[in-house]
């Protein structure tokens, strides 16, 4: 519907017009190498005194390092910069455009940015994820193959449900740029499978900011630890979160338009 | 230099009320960055348990005491990001900033000292939380909590030289995030910042001598949280003025020669 | 013909927070905030039937922008009614959205990375515009524009004036019926003014658009505008021709004289400027005829021109005007 077809012509225009900018391609492959490079020498530190960590070996761990980076490129290529480019067209005053158009606002807002060349991280984190499971002699077969993906459909879901739901209370608040702060900061706790946070945390992790559903079930998944009950609970719980950030969208729209509460 | 103390005092104030302005933001910033320390507590605690209590020196207690100080002192050792510098130098504001008769650094310096004074009085509802979850040990000597006291400012000194100087880099080439990229994930790992820097092999621990990053983070943290004598308190001290010194200096170097090709190159 | 747009006693208040300076201020505000309540628009009413191109004129803050976002559906009203093309704005319908356009002088909807024409492709996947209608209307504007060169370029290269034109392009592909822009030429040369004079133009003769416009350059208004509608304080001060405005509001005529001879020129009127060989008097616009036989008939007269006095005088003394009778009452 037409819908599916504005994301198309984002896309298409978007990476058309990034493709051609291929110094990017080496300075993005850069990045994600010192992240990589970064995330193992943490996990080299731990694996020096143990060799499992929350129920999780070491390969396993290596693992859930593949899909944190996986989805963080997800995230930094289609979900961050739509969010950066709302927050600056609330604070700049451009926002009326979007919400001038025959088009739903919270669509328009969501679709409309793309960093490409993030998408590397993907890769990288598919090839983690193949060295892991090559370590760990797992055949992956075709159920656990597509839970993995519709984990990582969901978890990402959510976590653009989280970011959406955030940045609308720049309508109340104004200022929140920090607040991505606040998300890579929270992001970051998914390098460890969320087991090992205490259940407080655990919690927040799952519910609050979706970090448990982009990152350890996906990888759950992989390792044989998924349940379909589990995968029935995400689905149920994406639908809600679904919900609740339109709701909040609308309500946000109608504080910005200035509706009498 | 009366006028530079009157500047100084002038902008902190005006820091401090803009930042009280800027309440949530100023939380949402925080709770964000506590994310991180937390998440190494978390796994580092869970080790040292599982080991029998000690990792590096550190039991399970004084570990939470680490990353709790952590917070504080990650805290003082942001300023003007190096990305800011890039947006000055390359979007021509530079200019409007030579015009006045005062370093712009003085400005960046002043104005995040001021937001360090709101921030410290913002962390402490947060640390206290963090004590009541995650029980530290800490009995620090009196000794211990002064040159603490000093040394997290002259952290904050030495990062500030730092950023100033990679955002410097600006002057010769637009390029820079690959740098800064690299220099960030450096000092991830010989600051203390990810884990203290007894957990890390021996000569990972020699070649951070090397480098002003432990100067400004592990140094402070271990002087509250560790056992350190008075004089391994002293010349830790000693080592953040020759930081700052060598800093000063290379600033000043970097400066001239920036600015002479800012001036040839124009924006 | 019914009106297109109507406006009924609109109004909109804020509540703003008020703050003084300094530390201790800073300090209780966190605890106690003060609220002043601002009438943006107060009880405005007018209505305007299709293909009318209408002036909004008023100072900064009196309202302008605040009525037209509430026309175009941003801003809720506080009280009142409005109407364009049949629907209520603020519920914001698709339908209603395909047919009007947005353009605003100092803020940009185009991408900045993006070359011109991959914005007007997202345009017409927007707006739906068939592919057919779409390709001829762009390459009609962009012809009207002279842009042939300027739309392959990512938009931030482009000069002031080239980001307006592309701007304008981009919001009119759809074909809208009803314009709303606000200060379109603010910032622009005098050359590309009347580029995008024209073009509004154009656009309203050829479609027979409705077209709303807030301006400070009287050029714009006096070029575009039958009608004008004054704004002050929120209030609607004058609704109706612009040479009516002139006519009410200017009690004066400026009279130029280039003359050879020497003579005391205040007994006709207040003398304005003079120096060798010409003099420039204002005069009580009803006596203007009688001054100017007088002058004719007892000087000599090399040329004489009478001169409405320029419009900015005239809303000046509008604003002066009604200023003192605030404070007056």
């Amino acid at each position: 519907m037409r819908t599916i077809k504005l994301i198309w012509n984002y896309l298409r225009i978007g990476i058309a017009n990034q493709l051609q900018y291929r110094v990017n391609f080496f300075t993005q492959l850069l990045t994600s190498f010192i992240s990589l490079g970064t995330g193992l020498i943490g996990l080299a530190l731990v694996f020096n005194y143990t060799t499992s960590l929350g129920g999780w070996t070491q390969p396993e761990l290596l693992t859930i390092m593949g899909v944190y980076t996986l989805m963080g490129g997800v995230i930094q290529a289609v979900i961050q910069p739509n969010m950066e480019r709302l927050l600056q067209d609330v604070e700049e005053g451009t926002l009326d455009f979007a919400l001038t158009k025959p088009v739903d606002g919270q669509v328009i807002v969501s679709i409309r940015e793309l960093s490409f060349w993030q998408l590397e991280d993907v890769i990288v984190g598919l090839v983690v994820i193949g060295i892991s499971l090559g370590q760990m002699h797992t055949q992956l077969g075709l159920l656990p193959a597509l839970a993995f993906v519709g984990a990582l459909l969901m978890g990402g879901v959510m976590i653009y449900c989280f970011w959406m739901a955030v940045t609308t209370s720049a309508f109340w608040l104004i200022r929140i740029d920090e607040v991505f702060n606040l998300f890579q900061g929270l992001y970051a706790a998914g390098r460890w499978p969320v087991s090992i946070y205490p259940t407080w945390l655990r919690v927040g992790l799952t519910f609050l900011v979706p970090v448990a559903f982009a990152v350890t079930i996906p990888a759950e998944a992989l390792t044989a630890r998924l349940t379909p009950w589990t995968l029935a609970g995400e689905a149920a719980l994406t639908v809600v979160f679904l919900v609740l950030t339109r709701v909040i969208w609308r309500v946000g729209i109608r504080h910005y338009s200035g509706a009498s509460a | 230099m009366r006028r530079l103390f009157d500047y100084y005092l002038t902008n902190m104030r005006i820091s401090i009320q803009e930042q009280f302005q800027y309440r949530a933001s100023n939380y949402f910033f925080m709770i964000g960055m506590i994310a991180e320390p937390v998440i190494y507590l978390v796994v580092w605690t869970t080790l040292a348990e599982n080991q029998g209590g000690v990792i590096g020196g550190y039991t399970a207690g004084s570990i939470a005491a680490y990353y709790i100080v952590w917070t504080l002192v990650r805290n003082m050792n942001l300023g003007q990001s190096p990305f800011g510098w890039e947006r000055r130098i390359q979007h021509g504001r530079l200019g409007m900033e030579l015009m006045r008769p005062l370093h712009p650094v003085h400005g960046d310096i002043s104005f995040f000292a001021g937001w360090k004074m709101v921030m410290i009085l913002m962390w402490l509802p947060l640390a206290a939380a963090l004590v009541l979850i995650f029980k530290p040990t800490l009995n620090p000597t009196w000794l211990q909590i002064v040159v603490f006291a000093i040394a997290i400012w002259g952290a904050y000194l030495i990062r500030a030289l730092s950023l100033a100087l990679l955002g410097m880099i600006s002057f010769w080439t637009t390029r820079v995030s690959a740098i800064y990229n690299l220099f960030f994930a450096l000092e991830l790992i010989l600051s203390g910042r990810l884990v203290p820097m007894t957990f890390m092999p021996l000569w990972v621990q020699k070649a951070a001598y090397f480098f002003p990053f432990q100067s400004s983070f592990y140094f402070p943290i271990n002087a509250l949280v560790g056992q350190p004598t008075p004089i391994e308190l002293f010349s830790g001290l000693l080592f953040q003025l020759f930081w700052i010194a060598g800093g000063v200096l290379l600033l000043n170097v970097v400066w001239h020669f920036g600015i002479r090709r800012f001036s040839s190159v124009g924006n | 013909m019914s009106a297109i747009i109507s406006v009924d006693k609109l109004s909109k208040h804020y509540k703003v927070p008020v703050r003084e300076a300094g530390l201790k201020a800073s300090f209780k505000s966190l605890f106690k905030r003060q609220v002043n309540i601002v009438k943006a628009v107060d009880e405005i009413s007018f209505s305007i039937e299709p293909g009318e191109v209408v002036g909004f004129l008023g100072p900064n803050g009196a309202g302008k922008t605040t009525t037209l976002k509430m026309l175009s559906g941003l801003l809720y009203p506080t009280s009142g009614a409005v109407s364009v093309l049949d629907y209520e704005p603020s519920k914001r319908k698709a339908v209603f959205l395909q047919q009007i356009t947005l353009v605003m002088g100092n803020r940009s909807q185009l991408s900045w990375d993006l070359p011109a024409l991959d914005s007007f492709e997202l345009q017409r996947a927007i707006y739906q515009i068939p592919a057919d209608q779409f390709k001829k209307t762009r390459d009609e504007f962009i012809e009207l524009l002279e842009l042939q060169d300027k739309i392959k370029k990512p938009v931030r290269n482009l000069s002031l004036g080239e980001r307006m034109k592309v701007e304008f392009v981009a919001a009119l592909l759809h074909r809208p019926k009803v314009l709303f822009l606000d200060e379109p030429t603010i910032g622009l040369d005098v050359t590309m003014q009347r580029r995008i004079r024209f073009f509004i133009s154009e656009y309203n003769h050829r479609f027979g658009a409705t077209v709303l416009l807030t301006s400070h350059y009287m050029a714009d208004v006096e070029a575009l505008c039958k009608r004008v509608i004054v704004i002050h304080n929120g209030k609607l001060l004058f609704d109706g021709q612009l040479s009516a405005l002139v006519d009410q509001f200017s009690a004066f005529k400026t009279i130029h004289v280039t003359t050879s001879g020497f003579a005391s020129w205040s007994q006709y009127g207040q003398v304005l400027d003079q120096d060798a060989g010409h003099v420039s008097l204002r005069v009580p616009r009803e006596k203007t005829a009688e001054i100017t036989s007088r002058i004719l008939n007892e000087q000599a007269v090399e040329d004489l021109t009478v001169d409405a006095p320029p419009i900015e005088d005239v809303i000046d003394k509008v604003f002066s005007q009604k200023k003192a009778e605030d404070k007056a009452a």
